[in-house]
């Protein structure tokens, strides 16, 4: 064949095999810049160092023990010690390491459960699948003894991270700030997990979202967003390690907030200037200053960083697991009152009432979502001072629109359970207050019966006649 | 050169007769469609395929063969000439004509299957009276709306409808309509192994009918690429016993009612 035939091959081979190799992506965890902007970049630098040190990068991400988490846990006992090197024996019955390839634990969380070094945790750096050996990043404190028993932790959040990466991240972001690619055509905006705030809970006004809250969100979908439901395309052990991960991603902002918010006390970004000005020492000593200051606080046990940690995090277990526990779910201590149109009466007159649950002021008195509060300027916590746009916003900094209950779509989910929920705690991050304090439980029901009643209430006799059989298109969107 | 031509042309018969004889003999490989249909209407769809198949197979495997005997024949005389045969009128009629024989002859076959599947004055009237659900695509996944049992589904939502998502209920061996919708853009209802597939236009109201033949669990998904997420509209088709249909709607009902202090099931239980 002539050069121009095996040429013509060549590119013919090359234009099929291309994008063929695995793709090497960067992904990495990007700092919280909103709240990220007003720190010293050397404080910053602090935060993204202690991240990286309990968190890792999205792909070779550490098993926390201390973080309620459930990693995935396989048990195991040491057979023989070769200096750093340990030869293991995992127990065939909660093992399901034997799937995953060396890389994929490294920096899984290994804790020793007997021996000299029970109770202590450490970091691994490989694991050979073909000899049985692991091997530690960080020293270990004694030899370990034959026989040791010790709990491998993290690939839930391995299976998990990968999960997330290919039906989540492109809304939710790498680091689950609601700012992936997708993020920027959606109206709502793609919820940004970093506050820990989950809007649509069963628990308490005070705590987190359960698990189940999050299985339920995941299986449902959230109707009148663009949050699909993902059952039955993931299974029930996938929902699970996806559940663990978006937790896991959620602490992981929580942490960062807490700690650029406490450094921005001292370390404000601006600081070098001030200080210039008012002591006329130069720049580059206030630099000094601060670097000194910052190593200080990072090497200090007891007041400096490490402590912030511990309790920042003492916290937010606290917090998470509270939320797994029955006693913080909202369950009504009397059936709902039976849905008559005497109920529904005195649910509507709560509803407008000023000086009870204050429905009116946002959700109007007709429950179109169009209040007067739409209207007002609203106080900004965050700052202080006003938000400079009309109309509502959540803890996200976002407008947001109170729900026009005409539409009968019910993004937290529409049980009377679910809404009775909702007005009684609130929507966490969103100015919907818990009323359950000023309102009784039967009035509560009251407003259920009344807010599932708003769609069906016609305008005039006149709208009733259109519903007709089925077949025909309707004038209306569907209200689904 | 010559020969790699004839044996080019030649090839691709071979693969199709050696691909069809593979995907008819052995069916389980899934080469082809995904099992034998669970409806009768699907079956009858198949008949029509496997017909067209075959008039496509002959004429493809024909003229493939022709062509290398041509080409092989010519490789092997320099002498031989060639027949011009352009310009030739009978030849034309005859290409003509057969073409417009079997393509009439397929449209007037496949009348009744496609009336029987797409025209609503022919669905089966158990069906048409009563459809059994509103399926609403939307990016991305399967909004289903029921009436309550023993009612009828209207047009606008009713306040004791019942809600499921991605999990669509039908009885077995009775005919069923369904009234497709869509929320945003377009999508296709696709079950594969009913052979249904209809597309869901935003602003109408599209009835799809079938009768599932077969206890089980099979694919619905998205036939239309409707966005970034497309592939996440896998949900399900589940074809169960009128009990079972029925109790399945008196599960969504009481879940739908839960109020933390009726005995709720299992599901329900597990949400709280």
């Amino acid at each position: 064949m002539s050069a121009r035939v095996w040429r013509l091959l060549v590119v013919v081979l090359a234009g099929a095999v291309a994008g063929c190799a695995e793709d090497a992506s960067q992904m990495r965890f990007a700092q919280n810049a909103d709240i990220a902007k007003p720190v010293h970049r050397k404080a910053r630098a602090v935060v993204e160092k202690t991240l990286e040190e309990h968190f890792g990068t999205p792909l070779d991400s550490v098993a926390w023990l201390k973080l309620p988490v459930n990693y995935g846990k396989t048990e195991g006992k040491v057979k023989s010690v070769d200096g750093q090197s340990l030869v293991v024996d995992f127990n065939a019955e909660t093992s399901d390491l034997e799937s995953l390839k060396s890389p994929e634990l490294n920096r899984s969380g290994l804790l020793f459960t007997s021996g000299a070094n029970q109770g202590k945790s450490f970091l691994l750096a490989d694991y050979d699948a073909s000899e049985q050996s692991l091997e530690t990043l960080t020293a270990l404190e004694s030899v370990p003894a034959e026989g040791d028993q010790f709990v491998v932790a993290g690939q839930n959040l391995r299976h998990g991270r990968k999960l997330y990466a290919r039906h989540c991240q492109h809304c939710h972001g790498i680091n689950g700030d609601g700012d992936g690619t997708t993020a920027k055509y959606l109206n709502p905006r793609p919820r940004d997990y970093r506050l820990g705030i989950f809007k649509f809970t069963s628990t308490n006004k005070d705590t987190k979202a359960s698990r189940d809250d999050l299985k339920r969100i995941l299986s449902q979908g959230i109707p009148g967003t663009y949050m699909p439901a993902f059952v039955p395309m993931l299974k029930e052990n996938e929902l699970t390690v996806l559940i663990e991960y978006v937790r896991w991603l959620a602490m992981r902002g929580e942490l960062e907030v807490q700690l650029l918010k406490d450094l921005k006390n001292d370390y404000a970004a601006d600081r070098v200037k001030k200080e210039a000005q008012e002591s006329k020492a130069s720049t580059s000593e206030i630099e000094k200053q601060i670097a000194k200051q910052l190593e200080e606080y990072v090497a200090n046990p007891t007041e400096g960083l490490a402590a912030f940690i511990e309790t920042v995090t003492g916290d937010m277990v606290l917090a998470w697991e509270g939320a797994e526990t029955a006693g913080t779910v909202i369950m009504p201590p009397v059936p709902r009152v039976p849905d008559t149109a005497e109920s529904r009466e005195r649910g509507k007159a709560l509803f407008v009432k000023t000086d009870g649950g204050k429905c009116i002021n946002c959700h109007g008195p007709t429950g179109r979502g169009n209040g007067f509060q739409t209207e007002d300027f609203q106080k900004n916590d965050a700052t202080g001072g006003f938000f400079e746009k009309r109309g509502l916003h959540d803890s996200w900094g976002e407008q947001i629109k109170p729900r026009d209950l005409t539409r009968g779509i019910y993004r937290g989910g529409r049980r009377p359970i679910d809404i009775y929920r909702r007005i009684s705690q609130g929507i966490k991050g969103t100015p919907m207050p818990p009323v359950a304090a000023t309102v009784k439980p039967e009035q509560i029901w009251d407003l259920v019966n009344y807010v599932l009643s708003v769609p069906f209430e016609s305008a005039s006799p006149k709208a009733a006649k259109t519903n007709s059989v089925a077949g025909q298109p309707s004038e209306h969107g569907n209200a689904n | 050169m010559r020969k790699f031509w004839c044996a080019f042309f030649v090839f691709w018969p071979i693969v199709a007769i050696i691909y069809s004889l593979i995907s008819s003999l052995v069916p389980s490989l899934g080469w082809w469609f995904p099992g034998a249909s669970v409806t009768e209407l699907g079956q009858r769809i198949d008949n029509l395929f496997y017909l067209i198949l075959y008039i496509v197979t002959t004429v493809f495997v024909g003229t493939q063969i022709a062509m290398g005997y041509v080409l092989w024949r010519a490789s092997h005389s320099k002498d031989e000439r060639a027949w011009f045969s352009h310009g030739s009128h009978s030849l034309e009629v005859i290409w003509s004509v057969v073409p417009s024989v079997i393509l009439l002859f397929l449209a007037l076959y496949q009348m009744d299957v496609w009336a029987l599947f797409r025209v609503q004055a022919y669905f089966p009237k158990e069906a048409r009276e009563a459809p059994v659900a509103e399926v609403t695509a939307r990016q991305f996944e399967w909004r289903i709306r029921y009436p309550a049992p023993g009612k009828k589904l209207q047009l606008k939502p009713q306040p004791d409808d019942l809600y499921d998502v991605n999990d669509l209920h039908v009885p077995i061996n009775r005919p069923v309509m369904i009234q497709l919708r869509s929320g945003d853009v377009q999508h296709s209802f696709f079950l594969p192994h009913l052979r249904v597939k209809q597309d869901a236009i935003p602003g109408q109201i599209i009835p799809i009918w079938f009768k599932a033949e077969k206890l089980g669990i099979f694919d619905l998904t998205c036939a239309e690429l409707c966005g970034w997420g497309h592939y996440k509209m896998r949900a399900q088709l589940s074809a169960e016993r009128e009990v079972e249909y029925e109790a399945y709607l008196k599960k969504l009902q009481a879940d739908q009612n839960y109020d933390g202090h009726a005995i709720p099931s299992a599901v329900a239980k597990k949400d709280e």
